[in-house]
C-alpha cells in the first residue's frame, strides 16, 4: 500500500496505508540530547492530552468502558483496512489536483459513517442484553449517564486508534535531533501539524460518537446528520493542506471544526440530562 | 449491510480507469514510510574526509576531537568575517580554502569556534592562480643537496602537514544541489541546518600521537602499498643476469588534503603512462635480446610519503631477497624516471626537461640518448633540453633515494617543467584530468512554489590537468631513447628505431582507465586483467600496508592499480607460451607467471618476469603481528628524516545534514503540551462536576 506522506491529507492518506507499514526500521537515528526528546514527548502530549485525560477520570474507572474502547478500536482499524482493500487498485494517487482525494475522503467517510450505524446497533443489541441481565439480577438498567459514558468510550476508541495510527506511529524521528518540514507547509514542522490534526480528530471522533447514539436513539435528524457532515468537513479541511501555505488555514479550522463539535456535544448531553432529569422527577 | 455492499460495488465500476497522472512535482520526494521519512530528514551528503596521519613527531590531517560526533551549524564563510560567535561548521569554497587553513593555523581565537568544515566544488574551477596544499618543496628532507629552501612547488601552501582538530569534508560534485536548496533557504524564521561529522580517529580515542606509540598500541597501520618491476625481455631467472640495466622508473602514488581525491592526473600518473606506452612500443621490437643492456621497468607506489617505495626496493636489492631476484644493484648503469610530463604542450610542438643527478659520464649518455630520439622524432616536433643549471639539482622525484643510497648512480628526470613545477595543483584534489564544470539551472515549477529547484548538469570541460598528446609524446621520446641507450656503444640500426611507435589510443584508454571516473577502474583495458574491487573511480592514495610482510609473490592485500600494473607489464613483457593455458594462481612452468587470473574467464600463462615488490619504510619491522620501528640506520641517511607515516584506524566515517530546532521551540512544544493535557482534564473535570449536579444522583 502507498500513500504520500506529503500530503497532509493524512486521513485518506493513511487510512489506506498497510498496518504494518513500518516494522522495518533500517536507519535508526540517534536519540538526541534531552531537549528533542522534549519535543517528542510535547508532541505525543498534544496529540493524545485529552483522551489521556478522559481516560484517567472517565474510563479508567469502569472496566466496562474500557472493554468498549478497545473493541471500538478494533473495530474503527478492521474499516481501515476493508477500506484499505477496496481502494488498493487506485492507489498510489499520483495526482496533483485535488478532486480524486476528495473521492477518497467521500468514499472513505461515508464508509465509515455507514460502519458507525452498525456500531450503534451492536451497541442496542447488547444494551438490550445488559438490560435483560439486570433484570434477572434485580440490579437497575443502565442508565442514561451509562449509556452516554457508553458512546463516548465509543469514540475515544475511534479517535485513540486514529492517533496512534496517523501520528504516534510517524513520531519516532520526533525523538531525535532533527525537525522536518514538509514543502507545502514551510513555517510549521511537520510533526507539529500532524499532533494538532491528530488532536482536533480525537475529539471529533470522540464526541461524534456521543452525538451520533443519542441522534440514532431519540431519532432527532439534526443529530443524526450532524455527525457525517462534521466528519466530512473535517476530512476535506484536511485537503487544504495540500495547497502551498494552505496548513496555515487548514489547522486553525480543523482545530475550530473540534470545538464546534464538543460545544454541540456539550449541548445536547446538557439538554438531554436535565430533560431526563425532569422527566423523571416529574414522575 | 448487503445494501450498503452493492453500493459500493457500484461506486467502484464508475472508478475502474486509472488514477489521473498529474505533472509529478519532482521535489516532492514520496514517503512511503517511517525510515523513507528518516532519510528524508537526515541527508547524508556524499563526500570526500581528510584523515589523521601520523609520523614519528606527531599528527597531521584532521579528526574529530574526541569519541563522539560533532555537530554544528552551517555558516558560509563571508570574506570579512573576524569571528565566529559560536561552534560552527564552516561553509568554504575551494578558493576561500588555502586562506582559511592557513588562518586556523595560526588564530587560536577564530579555530576555537570552528566545529567542522565542508569544502564546495567551485561551480567554475577559477583558480589561475593554482592551488596545492603540498609544501613548496616537497620533501625536501631527501634531497641530495643542500639548498631546500628551493621553491619547486610554486602554489605550495603546506595546509595538508598541519594538524587539525576538527574534521573537514570535501562535497562530491553530486552533493552540491542538495547543499545549495538547504543553505539557499536559509532566512531568520527557518530552522538551522546543523552537520553531523562521525570522524572519530581510534587514535585520538585512544590517546596515542605518534607512530611509535599508535603501531604499538595498534591504532594505526603504516602507509604502504606494492610496486612492480618487470624486464624486458624476460630475464632467464636460473642464471644471474649479466648485462648491465638499464632501469626506467616512474612513480604511481600521489597525496592531497583529501584521501579519497588524489588522483594525481600530471604528477605523477602522467608519467606512469607515458612508461607504459612506452613499453607497449618497446614490446613490439623483435631482437630485444640482442641489445648490449637490459631494460627494466619499475613503478614505485609511497613515493609521496617519504619514497617508500625506491627506499624498500633498494633495500630489497641489498638483501638480495626473492622479490628482486634477477637484479643487482651494481649492474644498474643508467636510471631514467618519468615525472610529470601531461603539460608541455607549447606553440610549436611539445618540449621537455631532463634534470639530470649523479656522475656526469652516465647523464652525459641518457642525455645524448634523448636527443638523437628527438632528432629521430622529426616532424612530430618533439624536443628535449637539459633543464636549467640555475636549478640546485633534480626536482622531487624517486631519483633522490637512489642518489642518496649509491652515489656513483647516474640518472636523469624527465619533466614537462623546467625550474619550478608547470603543475599548478600538484598534490591537490584539482589535479584531475577533468575539469569538472557544473551549471545549475534554476526553476520555478509553479507560480505558487515557495522553493527554486536545483538541478544540476556536470560535464567535463577541455581545460584538463593532463594532455593526451604530451604524454604520447613523452612516450615516444623516452621508448626511443631507452632502446638507444640499451644498444649500448653499438652501431644503431636506425630502421629498427624508426620501427618504435607509440600507440595514441593506448595512452587516451590509460588516461580514461587511471585519472577518471567515467569510464575508471571499469574500463575495458583494466577489465582484461583484474576485477576491480574498489569501485570505478581510481585513487592513487598509497594507502596502508594491510599485508603481514612475506617473501610470496601472491599478496593478499593488493591495491587495484597496483594489481593492474603487474598484470599489465606482464603481458607487455610476455613471450607468450604457445598452447596458453587457462590459470586462476599458479602456472605448471616455474618462472611463468598467470595473467588476468581474476577475470571471468581464468588467466593464461606467460613466460614473464613480473614482480611484486613490497613498499613500506625501511625502517619498521613486523615482528609478533606488531609493526615495530626500528632505530635509523646510520649508513643510510634517508632513514633519520623519514617520518614514518601512519594512518589511525576508524571506525565508520560519516557526514550527514539535518534542520534542528531551537531549544526553546522544543521547550515550549512539551509545556504546550502539558498545558493542554493538563486543561483537558481541568475541563473533564468540571464538566463532570456539573453534570453530576444535573442528574442529582442519590
Amino acid at each position: 500500500m502507498r500513500c504520500r506522506l506529503d500530503s497532509l491529507s493524512l486521513i485518506v492518506c493513511l487510512h489506506l496505508l498497510s498496518i504494518d507499514g513500518d516494522d522495518d526500521k533500517g536507519e535508526r537515528s540517534q536519540i538526541g540530547d534531552t531537549m528533542t526528546v522534549a519535543a517528542g514527548v510535547g508532541y505525543v502530549l498534544i496529540a493524545l492530552g485529552p483522551a489521556l485525560s478522559l481516560f484517567a477520570s472517565v474510563i479508567a474507572k469502569k472496566p466496562f468502558l474500557i472493554l468498549t474502547l478497545l473493541s471500538s478500536t478494533l473495530f474503527w482499524l478492521i474499516s481501515l483496512i476493508i477500506l484499505a482493500g477496496a481502494w488498493r487498485a487506485f492507489l498510489p494517487v499520483k495526482s496533483t489536483e485535488l478532486w480524486p482525494y476528495s473521492i477518497l475522503i467521500l468514499t472513505s467517510v461515508g464508509f465509515q459513517e455507514g460502519i458507525r450505524i452498525g456500531f450503534w446497533r451492536l451497541f442496542k443489541k447488547m444494551e438490550d442484553m445488559l438490560n435483560a441481565f439486570a433484570d434477572r439480577v434485580s440490579k437497575p438498567r443502565l442508565f442514561l449517564t451509562d449509556k452516554m459514558q457508553l458512546a463516548l468510550a465509543g469514540g475515544l476508541g475511534h479517535g485513540l486508534a486514529h492517533a496512534v495510527f496517523f501520528c504516534l506511529s510517524l513520531l519516532t524521528p520526533a525523538f531525535g535531533p532533527a525537525t522536518f518540514y514538509v514543502d507545502k507547509c514551510p513555517s510549521i514542522p511537520f510533526f507539529l501539524i500532524s499532533a494538532i490534526i491528530a488532536l482536533g480528530f480525537v475529539i471529533i471522533h470522540t464526541f461524534s460518537m456521543v452525538i451520533a447514539f443519542n441522534g440514532y436513539t431519540e431519532g432527532k435528524r439534526k443529530d443524526q446528520i450532524f455527525v457525517p457532515f462534521a466528519h466530512l468537513i473535517a476530512a476535506l479541511i484536511t485537503l487544504i493542506n495540500l495547497v502551498p501555505g494552505g496548513c496555515n488555514i487548514g489547522l486553525p479550522l480543523l482545530c475550530i471544526m473540534a470545538g464546534t463539535t464538543l460545544y454541540y456535544s456539550w449541548q445536547l448531553v446538557w439538554r438531554r440530562l436535565t430533560e431526563h432529569q425532569t422527566t423523571r422527577s416529574s414522575d | 449491510m448487503a445494501r450498503v455492499r452493492v453500493f459500493l460495488a457500484v461506486l467502484f465500476l464508475l472508478f475502474t480507469s486509472s488514477p489521473v497522472h498529474g505533472a509529478d512535482n519532482g521535489s516532492d520526494s514520496v514517503l512511503e514510510s517511517v525510515p523513507d521519512l528518516e532519510k528524508a530528514m537526515y541527508l547524508n551528503l556524499k563526500s570526500y574526509p581528510c584523515v589523521r596521519l601520523l609520523n614519528l613527531s606527531g599528527e597531521i590531517g584532521c579528526s574529530n576531537p574526541g569519541n563522539d560526533k560533532i555537530s554544528a551549524p552551517i555558516v558560509r564563510l563571508k570574506s570579512g568575517t573576524i569571528r565566529l560567535a559560536r561552534p560552527s561548521t564552516v561553509l568554504l569554497q575551494e578558493e576561500q580554502m588555502q586562506d582559511f587553513f592557513l588562518r586556523v593555523s595560526g588564530d587560536l581565537e577564530f579555530s576555537k569556534n570552528v566545529a567542522g568544515v565542508l569544502v564546495e566544488p567551485s561551480e567554475t574551477v577559477n583558480m589561475s592562480s593554482g592551488f596545492s596544499p603540498a609544501d613548496k618543496f616537497p620533501q625536501s628532507a631527501f634531497a641530495p643537496y643542500s639548498n631546500t629552501s628551493y621553491e619547486w612547488n610554486l602554489p605550495g601552501s603546506g595546509i595538508m602537514w598541519n594538524k587539525y582538530d576538527f574534521p573537514v569534508f570535501l562535497l562530491a560534485e553530486e552533493s552540491i544541489s542538495t547543499l545549495k536548496e538547504i543553505v539557499g533557504e536559509r532566512n531568520e524564521a527557518s530552522p538551522e541546518n546543523v552537520a553531523e561529522f562521525d570522524l572519530v580517529m581510534q587514535t585520538t580515542k585512544l590517546g596515542t600521537h605518534d607512530s611509535e606509540t599508535c603501531l604499538k598500541e595498534q591504532t594505526c597501520l603504516p602507509l604502504g602499498g606494492y610496486s612492480v618491476w618487470s624486464s624486458l625481455p624476460p630475464i632467464n631467472i636460473s642464471s644471474t643476469v649479466t648485462k648491465p640495466i638499464v632501469f626506467a622508473v616512474a612513480s604511481f602514488d600521489s597525496a592531497s588534503f583529501f584521501r579519497d581525491r588524489s588522483l594525481g592526473a600530471d604528477s605523477p600518473i602522467s608519467g606512469l603512462i607515458a612508461l607504459l606506452t612506452a613499453v607497449d612500443a618497446l614490446s613490439h621490437v623483435n631482437h630485444l635480446k640482442n641489445l648490449k643492456k637490459q631494460l627494466v621497468f619499475a613503478v614505485l607506489t609511497g613515493e609521496a610519503w617519504g619514497y617508500l617505495g625506491s627506499r624498500k626496493f633498494l633495500q630489497e636489492l641489498d638483501l638480495g631477497s626473492d622479490s628482486i631476484r634477477g637484479l643487482s644493484s651494481s649492474m644498474i648503469e643508467q636510471i631514467v624516471e618519468i615525472g610529470s610530463v601531461g603539460q608541455s604542450l607549447g606553440k610549436g610542438g611539445t618540449l621537455f626537461y631532463a634534470h639530470a643527478g649523479g656522475e656526469s659520464s652516465g647523464t652525459k649518455v641518457i642525455l645524448k640518448a634523448l636527443e638523437d630520439a628527438s632528432e629521430s622524432l622529426g616532424s612530430d616536433n618533439v624536443k628535449v633540453k637539459k633543464a636549467s643549471s640555475m636549478n640546485p639539482g633534480i626536482p622531487p622525484s624517486s631519483l633522490m633515494a637512489f642518489l642518496r643510497k649509491n652515489t656513483s648512480a647516474s640518472g636523469i628526470v624527465l619533466g614537462d617543467f623546467d625550474s619550478a613545477f608547470s603543475n599548478k595543483f600538484y598534490h591537490s584534489h584539482l589535479d584531475n584530468a577533468c575539469k569538472l564544470k557544473i551549471f545549475f539551472f534554476k526553476r520555478k515549477i509553479t507560480k505558487k512554489m515557495f522553493f527554486l529547484h536545483f538541478y544540476q548538469v556536470i560535464f567535463c570541460s577541455t581545460t584538463a590537468n593532463i594532455k593526451t598528446s604530451s604524454v604520447a609524446a613523452a612516450a615516444a621520446l623516452v621508448a626511443r631513447a631507452l632502446y638507444i641507450i640499451a644498444n649500448g656503444d653499438a652501431t644503431l640500426d636506425l630502421m629498427a628505431l624508426n620501427d618504435i611507435k607509440v600507440n595514441v589510443s593506448l595512452v587516451e584508454e590509460l588516461v580514461g582507465c587511471l585519472v577518471t571516473c567515467e569510464p575508471g577502474l571499469s574500463c575495458e583495458l583494466v577489465g582484461r586483467y583484474i576485477s576491480p574491487s574498489n569501485g570505478d573511480c581510481p585513487s592513487h592514495y598509497v594507502g596502508v600496508f594491510q599485508d603481514t610482510p612475506s617473501a610470496s609473490q601472491k599478496p593478499s592485500y593488493v591495491d587495484d592499480t597496483s594489481r593492474f600494473l603487474w598484470n599489465f607489464l606482464a603481458d607487455m613483457t610476455s613471450a607468450t607460451r604457445d598452447g596458453t593455458d587457462s590459470c586462476t594462481g599458479d602456472c605448471s612452468n616455474v618462472g611463468d607467471v598467470c595473467i588476468g587470473s581474476e577475470t571471468e574467464g581464468g588467466g593464461k600463462c606467460v613466460i614473464s618476469t613480473t614482480r611484486y615488490v613490497p613498499a613500506y619504510s625501511t625502517r619498521l619491522k613486523y615482528e609478533n603481528n606488531i609493526w615495530h620501528v626500528l632505530p635509523a640506520n646510520p649508513s643510510d641517511p634517508m632513514e633519520s628524516v623519514d617520518p614514518v607515516w601512519t594512518e589511525s584506524y576508524w571506525n565508520t566515517i560519516g557526514l550527514r545534514v539535518y534542520k534542528v530546532e531551537s531549544p526553546l521551540y522544543d521547550r515550549l512544544v512539551l509545556a504546550g503540551g502539558v498545558f493542554v493535557t493538563f486543561a483537558s482534564y481541568l475541563a473533564v473535570v468540571i464538566a463532570r462536576t456539573q453534570l453530576a449536579k444535573v442528574v442529582k444522583r442519590d
